[in-house]
């Protein structure tokens, strides 16, 4: 990596090496029975040159050849993409605990015996079909640039997800369980699985209308992504945000709070400096909804005369190699500040409405316009404060600058969702529902 | 190359083994409005691993050479503690052995023009949204990507395929006031960079379609009888129903399995449903799967009855039906999983004003934007519509997002167009992203569609 840097130097005015290595492993179960163990070895290098004002990238899996791969770094200056920014000097960092050495030892043995136990847990408790999965990662993430800056991070993540899937369909209820070591997945996880599947197992089919609906943490990427959506220093630049010029006034219902903290280190996946090397700190996006802040890359940041934010990460839409991936503004830590009330106090308060446990067609739809149009996967409905039954053909849609603005209640937990994102429950009132009835 | 796998799989004391080395040479030319974002060519590459002993499948995938001792044995070691908890042994359905090298015929190779030439050309297809008022961005990338794949196993096969995809994606995102409205615009294919040219028609067409639709007005949410066109119907084909054609996916839903037997009369008598990757000219083409298996064209549906299914070698032995070779990677990065190749429904008798007339009153919904499904249930958007009344195509309407159930849906596709359009660009996530994944079909005529508005 230093010899490329150098290399580079010599015919750039600015360089940046990224390099990443991890190793993975996953267990698989369907049906309640074992079904697949993989493994992975992966690495990468990818390179970032400045020369005039003009941006050079190219990357590589396996770094033999450094001349070829400057050579198409270099190549790809003659394209002319701008880059009116400096890569950062980053140095003093927070110490944070994202590394448990624990996970390395961790055999595919043990994870095969834990989703066993919690498939045989689930499998006692229901009559659906089971599916779990579990898996392990250690990345190890190095930057370094003609700045000066040479930092690098370990850390490691294991998650196990439980489904319990209604027979003849392919919906149901589902939570996941993140920590940085191997853990048990706590008891209370599993039951919140086994009790919401009993209590929802006859399908019922109501009138649509405008009700209650409360937005659980699985269907809350539909709100996530159109709130990141609007958020975003790209929307703000490309005039395609609707709230571009609405910082410091209200948005949402007060009882919304976005924040963004890479530096939470009780979770897995802290980051003490994102994928361009600047210094990660916490951020408020939404404060008692009131728009405080949008997010930047460097790029973005110098297009829109702002500071960098830390928030540059090599993040496709649908996953991708971090490797292969040029930095974008990104959103990997968001939390949505939790209410006051519990999840059965918040089913209590709906006279009548539905529980999202899953979207369907998150991703279609006028994101940018923060209009949302969803099946549900599935649906619990609730009469009279109770839950009576799922639903299997409904669709929920709505505008979330409409949505976010008639929260009845926001939940006390907060349960890990899509994109690093920690959310509760969050009841809103008057969204339109269509069904077949 | 070949010599260097055999012995990275000479080191294995397992009853079955394959590998796969591939170099991935990956060219992007993006824009986001009038900026150029992205440009550049890269070659990446990488190992894909699998073991089967005592009945336990495994995969490893890695990127150094180094590795290979480590990775094997882990493949190994994983497909042992597999078999030692499962009940069902896995096994292999039996593949022909074949020594074979498979180059794509090509109108025009992309690798013969220059990056130069490329951007010329997208820079010149981005100018067309741009150059009206009302659209306040695009999003325009040109993605070419060829694998070069080598695949060995322990039975003997040797491949050599490449797999040649280009691909123009993006959207035209139109502004008025408050109110953003974007439509997506595509070409490409597997036949070479010709699939590239001549698209000022395209890009015209579509930012008319992006202002339009400032005009349009949101479709009233309700139950609908619809008239899909043939990119709508090829994704209902595609993920409604494709999806649990699909052995693995099947496999692991027991009850869906139950419903789907072979000969079961599931849709109406009018639907037929064929996944056909070795018709030529066509994005989803290719010659052999990454089991080393040859595709076959297969009739998943015929006059409303199941009659076959996709698999791969370990859920054909499962399911005890012929192979189909449709057992595809992503990439390096990944062991190979069941994918669809070109899936369509047939094309009938009907013309389209036929179709409109049948329908009388109801909904013209147009190109896809977005599908998903969770078993029977799914829901797809659509970048616009039309309302029909007296079977004439009336106002535009914008925010179309459908769902509905698979087994209903099945036997309310009433009636079937006489035409045929198969699409450009694909883009399936199932875990893996699989860029050739093909639909389409003819337009089709549906009753009892859940649209949400909003």
């Amino acid at each position: 990596m230093e010899k490329l840097l150098e290399a580079a130097k010599k015919v750039c005015d600015k360089v940046e090496v990224y390099s990443v290595q991890y190793t993975g492993s996953s267990v698989s179960f369907q049906d309640a029975k074992l079904h697949d163990i993989d493994s992975a070895y992966q690495s990468g290098v990818s390179l970032r040159i400045i020369k005039e004002g003009k941006l050079g990238f190219a990357y590589t899996k396996n770094l033999l050849n450094r001349e070829e791969l400057l050579q198409n770094a270099l190549d790809s200056l003659a394209g002319g993409v701008e880059a009116d920014y400096d890569f950062p000097l980053t140095k003093e960092l927070p110490q944070l605990d994202t590394y448990n050495p624990s996970l390395e030892k961790l055999s595919s043995k043990q994870m095969v015996e834990e989703c066993a136990r919690v498939c045989d847990l689930l499998k006692s408790e229901t009559d659906g079909e089971i599916l779990a999965s579990a898996s392990s990662h250690i990345g190890d993430i190095r930057i370094i640039n003609s700045e000066g800056t040479d930092i690098s991070g370990k850390a490691t993540s294991y998650s196990l997800a439980g489904i319990v899937i209604y027979p003849q369909s392919a919906s149901g209820i589902q939570r996941s369980f993140h920590s940085k070591g191997f853990e048990r997945t706590p008891d209370d996880s599993l039951n919140e699985i086994i009790e919401l599947y009993n209590i929802s197992s006859r399908v019922v089919e109501p009138k649509g209308g405008r009700m209650k609906v409360m937005f659980m943490p699985n269907s809350m990427v539909t709100l996530r992504w159109r709130i990141l959506s609007g958020t975003s220093s790209k929307s703000v630049y490309e005039k395609t945000s609707p709230i571009a010029d609405k910082r410091g006034e209200k948005i949402f219902d007060e009882k919304i709070t976005v924040c963004d903290d890479p530096l939470n280190d009780k979770y897995p996946g802290a980051r003490p400096f994102d994928d361009e090397g600047v210094a990660s700190k916490p951020l408020t996006i939404v404060e008692n909804g009131v728009l405080k802040s949008f997010f930047y890359d460097l790029n973005y940041a110098s297009k829109l005369n702002a500071e960098p934010t830390g928030h540059g990460y090599r993040v496709a839409q649908w996953g991708g190699d971090p490797i292969t991936t040029k930095p974008v503004p990104a959103v990997t830590h968001m939390s949505i500040r939790p209410g006051g009330r519990s999840f059965a106090e918040l089913v209590k308060s709906m006279d009548r409405g539905l529980i999202v446990e899953e979207a369907l067609g998150a991703h279609s739809g006028n994101i940018p316009h923060g209009d949302y149009s969803i099946g549900v996967s599935p649906g619990l409905y609730v009469e009279n404060g109770e839950i009576v039954g799922r639903v299997k053909d409904a669709m929920v849609a709505g505008n979330i600058y409409e949505t976010l603005k008639h929260v009845v209640d926001v939940g006390d937990s907060l349960y890990p969702s899509d994109g690093g994102a920690w959310v509760p429950a969050i009841l809103f009132d008057d969204v339109s529902v269509s069904t077949k009835s | 190359m070949f010599d260097r796998l055999r012995e990275v799989l000479g080191k294995l004391d397992v009853d079955y083994a394959d590998i796969r080395y591939e170099i991935k040479k990956a060219t992007v030319i993006s824009f986001d409005g009038k900026e150029l974002t992205q440009i550049g060519s890269n070659s990446t590459d990488g190992y894909v691993l699998r073991a089967l002993k005592d009945g336990g499948f495994s995969s490893v995938v890695f990127t150094k050479e180094s590795d290979a001792e480590k990775a094997a044995f882990a493949a190994a070691e994983n497909a042992r503690l597999i078999a030692q908890n499962i009940e069902k042994p896995v096994s292999l359905t039996k593949a022909e052995v074949v020594k074979d090298t498979s180059l794509p015929p090509l109108k025009e190779d992309p690798r013969e023009v220059s990056v130069a030439e490329k951007l010329e050309l997208i820079r010149k297809y981005n100018d067309i949204p741009l150059g009206y008022e009302k659209i306040a961005t695009t999003s325009i990338s040109y993605q070419e990507v060829i694998r070069e794949k080598y695949f060995t196993s322990t039975e003997g096969t040797e491949i050599r395929e490449d797999l040649v995809t280009t691909r123009l994606s993006g959207e035209i995102i139109s502004k008025d006031g408050d109110l953003t409205q974007n439509v997506r615009v595509k070409a490409g294919g597997s036949e070479g960079f010709s699939t590239i040219r001549n698209q000022e028609k395209n890009f015209e067409e579509r930012t008319k379609i992006a202002l339009d639709l400032l005009k349009a007005k949101p479709v009233e949410g309700g139950t609908y009888t619809c008239v899909l066109n043939p990119e709508m119907a090829g994704i209902f084909a595609h993920e409604a129903f494709g999806h649990f054609s699909e052995g693995d996916i099947i496999e692991a839903l027991p009850a869906m399995r139950e419903k789907m037997k072979m000969g079961e009369k599931l849709g109406s008598d009018v639907l037929n449903i064929v996944d056909d990757a070795t018709l030529s000219d066509q994005l989803g083409f290719y010659k052999y799967d990454d089991e080393g298996v040859r595709v076959h064209p297969t009739q998943l549906m015929r006059n409303g009855v199941l009659t076959g299914r996709l698999h791969s070698r370990r859920t054909a032995a499962e399911f005890g039906e012929p192979l189909s070779g449709h057992c595809v990677a992503e990439d390096y990065r990944y062991a190979p999983i069941i994918r669809m190749g070109t899936i369509f429904i047939k094309p009938g008798t009907r013309s389209f004003d036929e179709l409109l007339s049948m329908l009388g009153e109801g909904l013209y919904i147009l190109d896809a934007k977005g599908g998903q499904t969770a078993g029977e249930n799914f829901t797809f958007g659509a970048q616009y519509g039309y309302l029909v009344k007296d079977g004439k195509l009336g106002e535009m309407v914008r925010d179309i997002n459908i769902s509905g159930n698979l087994y209903k849906t099945l036997v309310d596709i009433v009636a079937v167009g006489d035409d045929f359009v198969l699409g450009k660009v694909g883009g399936c996530g199932k875990g893996q992203i699989n860029i050739r994944s093909c639909h389409g079909g003819p337009h089709i005529l549906v009753n009892n569609l859940v649209v949400g508005g909003v």
